[in-house]
């Protein structure tokens, strides 16, 4: 199996995209993190579903985990409104969030390069040079699943 | 003069510039000093490592590796959470009654920890409670900070400054807490009047959003109540051990790596937890800074300095002690007050061997001079540059000349507030 058999197209965000556009991203979708494009639309960098929660939390709250309790439900509230007004960009900026230069792996390359770069890179998603068209991707789910089929398992269905 | 004396002093003086300027990493500056300090003959590895007068202060660094560990350890019980929330809840949501007790809050916890890690506890906790405000957080992070500088002052462990003349002139705990903690608590009375003049106007009661700073519960911030209890007994311990030391006769250091050890073993956390808050790079910082001072010192320049002082200053002590506070408040306003203490403590030391007990109050000028002169700028203490940088983090940015504006003027006021407490205290009749 290649890199090409697994490719599928991804939604992707650019710097200006909001918070809660992303997380809504991220639910509907189930993703494991959203592609950020430049302003020409090519693909460069991943942020962790993890990393748009942290933008729906105010700063000082993950500074200070002891915090995070003392809030009530209406403070809760407030809070999660104000964090609508915060982007991709500021993200992207914030030199505490290990935004990930996206991963590009060949559209020939076997289920094991695959796993291997992915794996070395730290990466949810990656990039699929040489199909021409539209971007397409190979998300860690999906590499998982092939080795699972490869091992005999069924792994979506696990 | 020798060639070799010509040389150190250009090290020492481009390495100043280069720490001042913060073009270059300060631990790459301290520690490319200290090797070309080496390499040039200036001093070699008995100095380094052995020597108490021309090498490492290691009861300096061990002193602040402990403490690190004991207050990294007692931060992650949640108990500074609580006590800010639960003060800002006495206050019934004032924000000027708020702003009080917090600086009172940082003032006193200062006195035992280092000011970064006291701001770095209070800071987000003070924009929690000013969003539920719905009031600036800046004058209460400005205000913050500037109590943290003024409250470490008066303790031996409150501020890194006081570390090194502790050290340098075996000064205990106990003197520290009876020459500097009167002067600091009438300070301390002073800048709460100037927090009124200074930020009123920033500050306004609403009924409705007072509510919310009291439907915060501060007990959800405990989140290990053994862990609390054990940390605090701990500190406790270790605070009585510094106090009795003149009774079981251990040096600091050794009483903060004891109770380090204590709370690590009653703890039992795992290594990542027990040293995330030891700063190594300001460890090694420090390190690089004293074999620096130290070449200085074993080539014979800071005793011809120290002789012209001498000279200079003959016997008006209160001369010499206002200038030293005055000079000491300049410097620290521009450039880090750690490598200027550990520079002018030798200095002050030959001033004090030869005027005696007249000259004494000198260390007082000089860790005065030190402590509160980080107030007088932005960059002043490592205190107010990582208070910046959350404020700048959470949306509510400082300007330079924002926080400076006010620096001046508190540090103008408590420094001039100094000079007639070093008089009636120390030279009057």
């Amino acid at each position: 199996m290649l890199a090409s058999d697994l490719q599928i197209p991804l939604p992707m965000v650019d710097r200006s995209t909001s918070a809660v556009e992303a997380a809504q991203l991220i639910a509907s979708k189930h993703l494991p993190g959203l592609v950020v494009a430049d302003k020409g639309g090519a693909p460069v960098a991943i942020v962790s579903s993890a990393d748009v929660l942290r933008l729906m939390l105010p700063p000082y709250l993950i500074d200070d985990m002891s915090l995070a309790g003392v809030m009530d439900e209406s403070g809760a509230e407030e809070m999660w409104a104000k964090s609508a007004g915060r982007t991709i960009g500021e993200l992207l900026e914030d030199t505490r969030v290990n935004v990930r230069d996206i991963l590009h792996v060949d559209a020939d390359d076997s289920l094991v390069e695959l796993a291997a770069k992915m794996v070395y890179a730290h990466a949810l998603v990656a990039v699929v040079d040489g199909t021409p068209g539209e971007w397409r991707f190979v998300t860690l789910p999906l590499v998982m699943d092939a080795i699972l089929a490869a091992c005999g398992v069924n792994g979506s269905a696990a | 003069m020798t060639i070799q004396i010509v040389l150190a002093a250009i090290v020492f003086v481009g390495a100043y510039v280069l720490i001042a300027t913060e073009k270059v990493p300060r631990i790459a500056v301290a520690l490319g000093g200290a090797a070309l300090m080496v390499i040039i003959g200036a001093t070699d590895d008995h100095g380094v490592f052995f020597s108490e007068d021309t090498g490492i202060d290691w009861n300096v660094i061990f002193l602040l590796l402990g403490m690190m560990i004991i207050v990294g350890i007692l931060q992650q019980s949640g108990v500074f959470e609580f006590l800010a929330i639960w003060a800002a809840k006495r206050a019934k949501g004032r924000p000027f009654v708020i702003m009080v007790m917090l600086v009172v809050i940082t003032a006193v916890l200062s006195a035992f920890l280092d000011n970064v890690t006291t701001v770095l506890l209070i800071a987000p906790v003070t924009l929690l409670i000013c969003d539920r405000l719905g009031t600036p957080p800046v004058p209460f992070l400005i205000a913050e900070v500037m109590a943290s500088n003024i409250g470490g002052t008066s303790t031996l462990i409150g501020d890194p400054p006081n570390i090194i003349i502790a050290s340098r002139a075996g000064l205990t705990f106990n003197d520290f807490v009876v020459n500097l903690a009167p002067i600091v608590a009438i300070l301390l009375v002073v800048f709460v009047g100037m927090c009124w003049l200074l930020f009123r106007k920033q500050l306004h009661y609403d009924a409705e959003r007072a509510a919310r700073v009291m439907a915060l519960n501060e007990r959800e911030a405990i989140r290990d109540v053994p862990l609390l209890i054990k940390s605090l007994s701990v500190l406790a311990l270790v605070l009585a051990g510094f106090i009795l030391h003149s009774v079981i006769h251990l040096e600091p250091a050794i009483v903060a790596l004891l109770g380090a050890g204590l709370l690590i073993l009653l703890t039992r956390l795992e290594n990542r937890k027990i040293f995330a808050d030891v700063e190594w790079e300001t460890l090694v910082f420090f390190a690089g800074l004293f074999i620096m001072v130290g070449s200085l010192v074993n080539l014979g320049i800071i005793e011809m300095i120290g002789k012209v002082a001498v000279d200079a200053v003959g016997t008006n002590y209160f001369g010499a002690a206002t200038g030293l506070l005055v000079g000491s408040a300049f410097f620290s306003g521009i450039v880090d007050n750690i490598p200027y203490v550990a520079t002018l403590a030798p200095l002050t030391n030959d001033l004090v061997m030869a005027g005696g007990a007249a000259a004494h109050p000198l260390w007082w000028s000089l860790a005065l001079g030190a402590d509160l002169g980080g107030n007088a700028t932005a960059i002043g203490a490592s205190a107010n540059v990582v208070v910046l940088g959350i404020a700048k983090r959470n949306g509510h940015p400082i300007s330079f000349w924002e926080f400076t504006k006010y620096g001046l003027i508190v540090t103008a006021v408590t420094i001039a507030l100094c000079i007639p407490y070093l008089w009636l205290r120390y030279f009057m009749g």
